[in-house]
Parts: structure tokens; C-alpha cells; sequence
């Protein structure tokens, strides 16, 4: 390779011979004209320049054979090798999923489990309670558990059906989205029609609950909730429903339902049997001593 | 042809014996294959050109491996261990493609 600015043998007379500034072909010319190891060139160039091979072990055919032959196993051992080992590994990662995937889901089921029971044991505590006849603060406690939306309670109400655009359309995948400040805009009307009870996809929205967003999931008191959504409102359907169209959340989803194509369905319910709520967990807070 | 038998038993041995991989053998095994690919190829390169030499051949194969092996060892405590082994892969790899095609024009003259 000449460089540049070198006028190379046929330019003006000079005196000292051409200077090769770069004698070494750059890397990646190299590499992409010397595939072969130059060693063997160097190896043919010596034998033909030295008629018989030199002198020692490698020059005699048994050897070579011993040798070439050993190292074209190891080649075969390594090639053998990486096959199982790749065999093996591509279902140990695929095993290691759904193993997780299985553990998650037992525990998903042994929460609710665990929740029915909870809601099960308040009851018989309360059936216990009421029949010692201690029945004064307990109403009142009953009451106050009510209000906060930890019994579960039945009733007439609306039923909203949401769910997510369908994906198969050419449009992104953002467009059809439901986030989850929709879901608590559309709660909050809700409550603001006077409904006494809300479970958002089965769980119970309470006072302190929130409904946030991770990832494309909608978390209702940090529990996963799953599209289709359905929000289950406990109250006066008629009265509810005409309060909830003139709302800020309705006519932001009946826009969505129409501009995007998600599903936006309200419909008033004879029954609506609500669960209850797990309570909130007091880490700091308690009762002041009474004197 | 006591190559290609070599080869083969090398492979039914790798397969069946199934030793297992030490973990920290693992990150050097795809870079040791690929580096063996090479010189496999540039051993029948070699030979088609008749310029085949075993003590090339053997000592190329043995130092491609441990150099290969080396660089993606340093890379890893250096942290740039995966952009040393695509480096790695990148150059053993045009050099396989290369000695392919030689092998392919000498077979196929085409």
C-alpha cells in the first residue's frame, strides 16, 4: 500500500530508495484478503527451498498423522461438547420459566386462598361476637368496617366492562392503551355518583387503595387486575348512571371507545355481590391510650 | 481421510461421553468452536492448495483457541468481555468465510 502524497518509483529522480511509509497492510485489509494462516505459505515456501523437510519430530508422516489426527478429536470433542452442552441448555432456561411462571401462580392462588379465609374468619368473628351479645361497639365496629369497604357487601349497581383496543391493527401499540389515571378518573366519578362500593377486576377498592400502572398491567391495592376490566359499582343504578353521563370519566372513555375502538360497556345490575377488602395494615399508627 | 475419521470420532465421543461443562469454562466454549472452525477450515484450505502442514495446522489450532480464549478471558476482567468475544467471533469469523469460499471455488470451480 502506497501512501499517500508518495510518487512511488516513477515520479522525480530521488536518491535514497522509496521510503515505504506503511509497509504492513492495514487490519481489515488483511483480513479481508489473508484468510489462510500465512504459515502454511511459509511452511510450503521452506520445503520447496529446502527440498526435503528440516530435520526433527514434525517432519516425519507418522507424526504429522499422530498429530493432525489428535488435534482434529480435540477439534471434535470441543465441536461434541458445545452441541450437548447447547442442547441442554436452551430447555433448562425454557424449564427455569415456567417454573417461575408455576410459583407465581401458587402464590397468586394461596393469597386468594388466604384472602377468602380472611374474609371468612371476620365473618365468623363477627357471627361469635354478635352472638355473646356484645352487640353495642361491635355495630358500631361493623359499621365503621362497612365504611371502609372491608366487609363484602351485595347489592344493585353498575357494571363497567373495559377493555384495550384490539392490537392487530396497523396503529401503534400505545394508541389503544388505558392508562391507569383513565381508570381512576373514571373511580372516582364513580364515587362521586354515589356509588358505596367499588371492586375494580374483583378486588375491593378502598380508601386507601390505589390503582396504579406496571408495565402494560393496571395494579387495583398492588394486586394484578386483567383486561377485559370489569368495575363493579354497588348503588342506585338508575341514579348513578344518569350522574356517571355527565361525567368527566364517561365522556373521556365514550371518546375513547370511539376514537380508538376499546370496549366501554356500562350496564346496570340486579344483584352485584362484592368482596371484601383485606384492611389497611397500620405499621405505625395505633390507638391512643385510653384513661 | 484418517482427518475426516478423526473428526467424526471426536464428535461421537463429544456427544456421548456428554462431560459436563465447568462453569467457568462456559463463556469459552462458542469462542474455542468458533476458533477450531477456523482452523479446520484453514487446514482443507491448505490441503486443497497443497500446501497442507501439519505442525501449522496443529500449533495454529492450539494457539487460535488459547489466544481466543485469553482475549475473551481479559475481556471479562475488564469488563468488555462481550464486546472482546464479538471482536473475537467478527475477525475468526470473516477469515471462515473467506477459507469457505477458497474451498468452494476449488471443489466447485465456480
Amino acid at each position: 500500500m502506497r501512501p499517500v502524497g508518495d510518487h512511488g518509483p516513477s515520479g522525480p529522480v530521488q536518491q535514497q530508495p522509496t521510503v515505504r511509509r506503511n509497509p504492513v497492510p492495514s487490519l481489515l485489509e488483511s483480513l479481508g484478503r489473508d484468510h489462510l494462516d500465512p504459515g502454511y505459505a511459509e511452511a510450503a515456501r521452506r520445503k520447496a527451498n529446502g527440498g526435503a523437510a528440516a530435520p526433527g519430530p514434525g517432519s516425519s508422516r507418522a507424526w504429522s498423522v499422530a498429530a493432525v489426527a489428535a488435534a482434529l478429536v480435540v477439534v471434535g470433542v470441543l465441536f461434541g461438547v458445545s452441541a450437548s452442552s447447547a442442547e441442554e441448555n436452551a430447555p433448562r432456561a425454557e424449564k427455569t420459566r415456567s417454573a417461575l411462571l408455576e410459583d407465581i401462580d401458587r402464590a397468586e392462588q394461596q393469597e386468594s386462598v388466604l384472602a377468602t379465609s380472611i374474609a371468612d374468619l371476620a365473618e365468623q368473628l363477627r357471627a361469635t361476637q354478635s352472638a355473646l351479645g356484645v352487640a353495642g361497639p361491635l355495630e358500631t365496629v361493623a359499621a365503621l368496617e362497612l365504611a371502609g369497604q372491608i366487609t363484602p357487601v351485595t347489592g344493585p349497581g353498575l357494571r363497567i366492562v373495559l377493555d384495550e383496543a384490539p392490537k392487530d391493527d396497523e396503529n401503534a401499540s400505545t394508541s389503544g392503551v388505558i392508562l391507569d389515571r383513565d381508570i381512576q378518573l373514571l373511580v372516582n366519578d364513580l364515587w362521586a355518583a354515589g356509588a358505596e362500593g367499588i371492586a375494580i377486576g374483583g378486588v375491593r377498592v378502598q380508601p386507601r387503595s390505589a390503582i396504579r400502572q406496571a408495565g402494560g398491567s393496571i395494579l387495583v391495592d398492588n394486586r394484578p387486575v386483567f383486561w377485559p376490566l370489569t368495575i363493579e359499582a354497588v348503588g342506585d343504578p338508575s341514579g348513578m348512571q344518569v350522574k356517571l353521563i355527565g361525567s368527566a370519566g364517561y365522556g373521556r372513555f365514550s371518546t375513547f371507545a370511539q376514537l380508538y375502538g376499546i370496549e366501554f360497556d356500562v350496564s346496570a345490575q340486579e344483584t352485584l355481590n362484592l368482596p371484601g377488602g383485606t384492611g389497611a395494615d397500620l405499621l405505625f399508627a395505633s390507638a391512643p391510650p385510653t384513661s | 481421510m484418517y482427518a475426516l475419521l478423526a473428526l467424526a470420532a471426536g464428535v461421537a465421543i463429544g456427544l456421548f461421553v456428554h462431560p459436563t461443562v465447568p462453569d467457568w469454562l462456559g463463556p469459552y466454549l462458542p469462542i474455542a468452536v468458533v476458533a477450531a472452525l477456523d482452523a479446520v477450515f484453514g487446514g482443507l484450505r491448505a490441503k486443497l492448495d497443497d500446501i497442507f502442514d501439519a505442525k501449522v495446522f496443529v500449533i495454529s489450532f492450539v494457539a487460535n483457541v488459547l489466544v481466543a480464549a485469553f482475549i475473551v478471558f481479559l475481556g471479562d476482567q475488564l469488563g468488555v468481555g462481550a464486546q472482546l468475544s464479538t471482536a473475537v467471533v467478527v475477525v475468526l469469523g470473516i477469515r471462515i468465510f473467506g477459507n469457505a469460499a477458497a474451498i468452494r471455488r476449488h471443489i466447485f470451480k465456480a
